[in-house]
């Protein structure tokens, strides 16, 4: 899409500021109501959805030009959705497709980060957006005896996904996983070294080659493999794959699941059994990605129709994607599964869930702005009286350690798989 | 006009560099507005020269005092949500931006009032007092809406003015910042005895600070406000949900709270309706009241019309419940408080030749989370069509209401025939008997229009226009609200227009004015301005 | 009368005057204000007269003091404080203009008393909001004015009522009617398409209700007003709660006001009670010494749609809550008081003399705002100042009224005395005007100033001191109306 085609919302934006808040019906904690990162830290209006709304419209208009100014409240984004749950509360408009096809814009027009570029440049080299070597992509695996998707066939792919591929602390999580899988008997390969990054993250970024480069590659080397399952313990490249994939007219044709749908599949059948205790009290912390985000991308194609004189409707009918169907139910029931862990909610959650800060570019452009938002989520975190806090991405694991270091609330970090692992 | 380097850095040096931004990116996103097609037939108003986020009562009055030495035109607001809080009379002049003072600075239960910063809104007060059994009136931009906008600023009325009172009657102290930078304490808050009080020593001040409108920004900042709370009979655990896969536009409370009752009572006539409201109001029985609107808000736009679609080939009316139909809520304290006020209810409800109808728990919940904290009010006002007006409007007794309402539906019914406003089978109408209808009602007639659509907008322009003839049908109730951006001109200025047939009040606004603003730098388009333009 | 020519062509001959025996009457009153002669009173008998009077007064450079109600006047505000002062005595202006039951509205001339209004009301089923059985020739427009606390505070919504619109004449001589008074008609012409005056949210981006609310007479005139009622009881239950500790009764008095579910609802002290309830010096002594220190008077009034079983609902709700409150007990019979007796006379103005007058001839009062928790503190301040002047504590009535639906509360400490006893005169005289500087000091907000008082209040009340200043010089910029009173 064209930024023009959005000219319609951008003049049905009425300034409510629900795009700062998450939704009224969602809000519990009045400490803890605030859901857009960039209105929270950096409070001109310009760094809320609405205020991209207003400044695309005064772009379009010729009022404005690009400017510093633009692309810092373009780019100091998260991109992690909550101001498009939160707007879709009380509007038929698309706040998060807009910024989407703003930052497209930035990049088609040349207004482009220089922080940035670094790992686009790298990610064309490499096929990664780690800054590291092609080389090293298969470090991860070594010593795991798996069948090698560039050669053999299996029915599950197993994805480490950029950052598991390179963050070697996360490593045992990345290889956790997939042990699992192999000890439940399960038909299971992966790419090594040739896998390739997924290029959602550069796709958030304004960056439409790449993903379309990687979705073909992809698909192809689905194929070969004779793939039926892909399997992410990413929740970006979940997301990647199930969704934009899907938008970008490249769906692939075989399921695609988070590692946490898979386990769950083998936990409810019996195949994975939990022996041991895990006395813990943890909170889930839902993943932009692996949540609202994830939500199955709607296909529609049809025109604006009036009813009742002036109401706005679609001819056919359009079916706005407002994040109810992201992947919320399985992480908690996993965790509820697990023998002594108690789970305690924090106020935001689902589909309201504070982003933990990594995405958007935001970690590579601005990390200081990165780990202030994860350092707001431990602070959540602490709140509700948990020792632990469980996610479902290494981005988000990354980000809490990181600030963590840089002296946020401390709380312990488990992926799913990790508890998981705990409790076998 | 720009400022000039001196005149930004003054500012800067008050707010430092981070809270003031003169980009014209960041500016253009300050001057958009729900209704500015309307008023300014483009979205934009005038961009500010800057906008500046002052963080306390210190820095505000430092950025006005700057205003003031280099003659610089300011405006604050809080979430920006009125169609003219934003707007400028001219390019020299900042906006002020309240959003860092953020503060609930305490809720004194036992004598019920809590203090307040500009951007503090009615739900996070309302979530906060619940803790302590009390709550706070809320008005119909519904849940963000400032609690300071509310009852100091803007013309704002809501459904809980059958309780609560509203339009400026709860408040009992300001900090106000006046546009010559001093700062003005009203009341018992200035003699250091309390925020209990904004009136006196002798007469009120509250006279300067706002009428049935507020000044909507034009004379000063109010920096904290002290507002009365009211009881909340129910549990503080208040719990939204909605059937998995439903997004939260779809949640409601799982039921009404125990200690209240939602009833929807159709009348047969407008008459029965307005005489039965007024015994309701005599009677003290409601908490919160409003129009009895049926439409499903649903998911989405495609959504609620199927569901209008279905329910009107199920039998319903929507006309005649929407202009015939209550929604009330009732509560009490203790089981035989809830028994009593029912009973009276449905006492006059038959008496009156009105019928309760059978709403599902769900239903009932929507009521009350509508009436209660006007969820679902935005998504009427700009989901369905894009743009909403208020006008007419009125306050006074029933008679005259049920006169005004008969004008109102009379200028507005053709115009909904012909589609080009919402046809919602009868113009929706927001009626409150106000503190309990000792002051009267409270009545918003309310169109919905398309402002992107030449011929709705032209139909809407042709609305207020006719509401807010000084000549017209509408001149004996009362002058236009003032929340409408009518300052900002659908034609001349209304108080040019409106003063001389209302015994001249013009004259003493103008003269209060200058008295607050002798340097004239606090922007008037929304209130009155120095000279008449 | 040559110096008083205008007045004579405006009112009549026969309605100014300026005897030497009327403004030696007019030059003082009970309370300790200075005494000053006017020049002479005159006596509108309509709204054009008013208008006229202060568009003379301008013209002439004369100060005017309005006064509506009768005699005997407690407070320094008939008295005026310069001389040459005109007082214009609105008590001709009697009408009761419209009495409305729908809409429990009634519009008066300032002249019109509170018992002639009851007289009225009672005839639609209506009933005042009164404060404590004001005295009988009060001015019921000057009440509400002057924003006296009614004795029902759930009804009290804010600190004008039950004041609604009024007619205005500023000290310009321009006439404004205020709220939805204010408009193409005549006031007449608008009861035809239902509007009769009852908003009191002012008329657009200013409240000029609020502006002349508490002004003494130093804003504008009024010439006439409406105001809210309440339907008449058809039966009234009053309760007495009482305890040896004041605080005691806030545990009960506070849920009470919250739930808003009360109609009377204040707290006396003995002395104060036995004063309202006996008729004279010995039997207040009498009656007292058998009543508690401390009573909290509650009534529900039957009314309304079910007058029986909303009675009896804040009954059981009243009951629960004394319960809850430290076993508190609400009686309807107390040291052989009756409560329909109280009830009664809550219901009107109050019997001659004067119930503040019966104890002693004379009294004092000092009144301010606070909040009800911090008013044990201000009455062991009073108790002790009185103790050091050596005036018997046992001598102070005490009247505690919640106001604006319990977000604040009215406390007023009543010192008797005998007028004929210098030395008791004295120490009330140094009292209060010590007291309220010292009540001040403790946070006591004095919103409606009094004679000296105004000095020390607006002596902590810096800005609003100006700020009113300046709005004088909008509405009254040749000062005529009052000059001296407040802070002008």
């Amino acid at each position: 899409m064209e930024l023009k085609d959005f000219e319609h919302d951008m003049q049905r934006c009425s300034r409510c500021s629900y795009c700062k808040w998450i939704p009224y019906e969602n809000q519990q904690n009045m400490d803890f109501i605030k859901g857009c990162p960039s209105a929270a830290r950096y409070n001109f209006h310009a760094y809320a959805a609405s205020g991209k709304w207003n400044m695309s419209y005064s772009f379009l208009q010729g009022r404005i030009d690009y400017s510093d100014a633009f692309q810092d409240a373009v780019y100091r984004c998260q991109m992690c959705g909550n101001c498009d749950v939160s707007c879709k509360v009380v509007q038929d408009i698309e706040p998060l497709e807009h910024m989407q096809t703003l930052r497209m814009k930035f990049v088609e027009d040349g207004q482009i980060l220089p922080e940035h570029m670094l790992f686009i440049d790298n990610l064309k080299k490499e096929d990664n957006m780690m800054l590291a070597k092609k080389a090293d992509r298969g470090k991860w695996a070594e010593g795991i005896r798996v069948k090698n998707l560039n050669k053999e066939k299996a029915k599950v792919a197993y994805r480490a996904g950029c950052r598991y591929a390179y963050d070697d602390e996360l490593w045992p999580i990345v290889r956790g996983g997939l042990q699992i899988l192999l000890d439940a008997g399960v038909d299971v390969g992966i790419w090594g070294d040739e896998e390739v990054c997924c290029g959602g993250r550069s796709y958030q970024w304004g960056y439409t080659g790449e993903i379309m480069k990687y979705a073909e590659h992809t698909m192809e080397a689905l194929k070969a493999a004779g793939v039926e399952i892909l399997v992410n313990p990413c929740s970006d490249c979940y997301q990647a794959y199930k969704v934009l994939y899907d938008k970008i007219g490249r769906k692939l044709d075989v399921e695609v699941l988070h590692i946490t749908e898979y386990l769950h599949r083998l936990i409810k059948d019996g195949t994975i059994e939990f022996t041991k205790e895990v006395p813990m009290t943890v909170t889930y912390h839902d993943p932009c990605h692996l949540g609202r985000l994830a939500e199955p991308w709607v296909h529609w194609k049809g025109k604006e129709v009036k009813v009742m004189g002036q109401m706005i409707c679609h001819e056919p009918p359009k079916k706005y994607r407002r994040g109810a169907n992201g992947v919320y139910d399985i992480p908690r029931e996993i965790l509820k599964s697990i023998p002594g862990l108690k789970l305690v909610e924090m106020h935001r959650i689902r589909e309201s869930a504070w982003c933990c800060g990594a995405g958007g570019g935001v970690k590579e452009a601005y990390p200081e702005f990165a780990t202030w938002t994860a350092a707001e989520r431990l602070k959540e975190a602490r709140s509700v009286g948990a020792g632990a806090m469980a996610t479902a991405c290494g981005w988000c694991k990354r980000n809490f350690l990181d600030a963590m270091e840089e002296g946020a609330d401390r709380i312990e970090i488990y992926d799913i798989i990790e508890l998981i692992q705990k409790a076998m | 006009m720009a400022l000039t380097d001196i005149e930004y850095m003054a500012l800067e040096d008050c707010v430092g560099p981070e809270n003031i931004t003169r980009e014209p990116a960041i500016l253009d996103t300050y001057n958009q507005c729900w209704g500015h097609k309307a008023v300014f037939d483009q979205k934009f108003s005038t961009r500010p020269a800057a906008v500046v986020l002052p963080g306390s009562a210190k820095e505000c009055q430092a950025v006005i005092r700057v205003c003031n030495r280099y003659h610089i035109r300011f405006k604050p607001f809080s979430s920006g949500f009125e169609i003219i809080s934003l707007a400028l009379e001219n390019e020299k002049s900042i906006l002020l931006d309240l959003k860092r003072m953020d503060r609930i600075i305490e809720i004194d239960v036992k004598n019920m009032h809590a203090v307040v910063e500009p951007y503090v809104n009615i739900y996070r007060l309302q979530r906060e007092a619940i803790n302590y059994g009390l709550t706070v009136g809320s008005i119909g931009a519904g849940p963000s809406a400032g609690v300071i906008a509310g009852s100091c600023c803007h013309f704002g009325a809501g459904t809980t003015m059958v309780s609560t009172g509203g339009l400026g009657r709860n408040v009992l102290g300001v900090e106000w910042i006046l546009p010559t930078g001093e700062i003005f304490l009203t009341g018992s808050a200035e003699t250091g005895a309390g925020w209990f009080s904004a009136d006196g020593p002798g007469p009120s001040m509250r006279g300067i600070l706002r009428g049935r409108s507020g000044a909507n920004g034009g004379h000063g900042i109010i920096s904290k406000v002290s507002v009365k709370l009211y009881p909340w009979h129910g549990s503080p655990d208040l719990k939204f949900e909605a059937e998995p896969g439903r997004p939260p536009s779809a949640k409601c409370l799982t039921q009404v709270p125990e200690m209240y009752k939602t009833f929807v009572i159709l009348f047969q006539s407008q008459d029965q309706m307005f005489e039965a409201l007024s015994r309701i109001g005599r009677a003290e029985l409601a908490s919160a009241l409003m129009g009895a609107l049926m439409f499903p808000y649903g998911e989405g736009n495609d959504e609620q019309w199927q569901a209008i679609q279905e329910m009107r080939e199920a039998g319903m009316n929507f006309t005649e419940v929407a202009s015939k139909g209550v929604a009330l809520v009732i509560g009490a304290e203790t089981k035989r408080g809830l028994e009593y006020r029912e009973k009276c209810l449905l006492k006059i409800a038959e008496e009156m030749g009105g019928h309760p109808l059978p709403l599902p728990p769900s239903e009932q919940a929507r009521f009350f989370s509508a009436a209660t904290w006007h969820f679902g009010f935005v998504t009427a006002a700009f989901r369905r069509t894009g743009d909403f007006f208020v006008s007419p409007t009125g306050d006074g007794s029933p008679d005259m209401m049920l006169n005004l309402r008969k004008e109102a539906e009379r200028l507005l019914q053709p115009y909904m025939d012909k589609g080009l406003l919402q046809q919602l089978g009868t113009a929706e109408m927001f009626l409150i008997p106000s503190e309990h209808s000792s002051v009267g009602f409270h009545e918003e007639n309310v169109s919905f229009y398309d402002p992107w659509d030449a011929d709705s907008l032209q139909a809407l322009r042709e609305v207020a226009q006719a509401s807010e003839d000084p000549n017209g049908d509408f001149r004996r109730f009362g002058v236009p609200h003032l929340g409408g951006g009518l300052q900002v001109e659908f034609k001349s200025h209304v108080h040019q227009n409106w003063g001389p047939i209302y015994d001249h009040y013009d004259v003493w606004l103008r003269k209060i004015r200058d008295m607050l603003d002798p340097n004239d730098v606090g922007d008037w388009s929304g209130y009155i301005p120095a000279i008449f333009p | 009368m040559m110096l008083n020519e205008g007045l004579v062509k405006i009112a009549g001959g026969h309605n100014v005057l300026d005897s030497p025996d009327i403004l030696n009457d007019y030059s003082g009153d009970m309370s300790f204000a200075a005494r000053t002669r006017p020049r002479c009173l005159v006596r509108p008998g309509s709204a054009k007269e008013v208008q006229e009077i202060v568009k003379w007064a301008n013209e002439e450079n004369v100060p005017l003091l309005p006064i509506s109600s009768g005699p005997p006047h407690f407070r320094g505000d008939t008295v005026p404080r310069v001389g040459g002062t005109v007082l214009v005595d609105l008590t001709r202006m009697k009408k009761i203009i419209r009495v409305d039951q729908r809409n429990r509205v009634a519009m008066v001339e300032p002249g019109v008393s509170f018992d002639e209004l009851q007289t009225e009301l009672a005839k639609e089923g209506l009933s005042a909001y009164m404060p404590l059985c004001p005295r009988k020739s009060k001015s019921v427009l000057t009440s509400i004015l002057e924003r006296e606390p009614i004795t029902m505070p759930a009804h009290h919504w804010d600190c004008t009522d039950p004041f609604l619109c009024g007619e205005i004449i500023f000290g310009t001589g321009d006439v404004l009617r205020s709220g939805e008074a204010a408009g193409p008609d005549s006031t007449e012409e608008k009861w035809k398409i239902g509007n009769y005056q009852i908003t009191p949210f002012g008329l657009s981006q200013f409240d000029e209700n609020k502006l002349v609310s508490g002004a003494q007479g130093t804003i504008g005139i009024l010439t006439w007003a409406t105001m809210k009622c309440r339907m008449a009881s058809s039966f009234s239950k009053t309760f007495l709660v009482s305890s040896e500790n004041v605080a005691q009764l806030f545990d009960l008095m506070y849920p009470l006001l919250r739930s808003r579910q009360c109609d009377h609802c204040f707290i006396l002290n003995d002395l104060n009670l036995a004063s309202l309830l006996a008729k004279d010096a010995d039997e207040i002594r009498s009656l007292r010494e058998s009543l508690p220190a401390w009573v909290l008077v509650v009534s529900f009034e039957g009314n309304g749609e079910l007058p029986e079983e909303k009675v009896a609902w804040q009954e059981g709700d009243l009951r629960e809550m004394a319960l809850r409150a430290g076993q508190l007990r609400p009686v309807t019979t107390l040291s052989g008081l009756n409560t329909e007796e109280l009830s009664a006379v809550l219901s009107k103005p109050s019997d001659e003399p004067y119930w503040k007058l019966r104890y002693k001839g004379g009294c004092g009062e000092i009144f301010f705002l606070t909040t009800l928790d911090k008013t044990p503190d201000f009455i062991q301040a009073a108790s002790g100042l009185a103790s050091s002047r050596r005036y018997p504590s046992t001598d102070m009535g005490v009247y505690i009224q919640p106001v604006v639906q319990g977000t604040s509360c009215h406390c007023e400490f009543d010192l008797f005395y005998d007028p004929a006893n210098k030395s008791e005169t004295g120490k009330v005289k140094d009292l209060l005007s010590e007291g309220v500087a010292h009540l001040a000091d403790m946070g006591a907000f004095f919103s409606r100033p009094y004679g000296t008082w105004a000095k020390t209040v607006y002596g902590r009340a810096a800005v609003s001191s100006t700020m009113q200043k300046q709005v004088k010089q909008i509405f009254d910029p040749n000062n005529v109306l009052n000059p001296g009173q407040l802070c002008f």
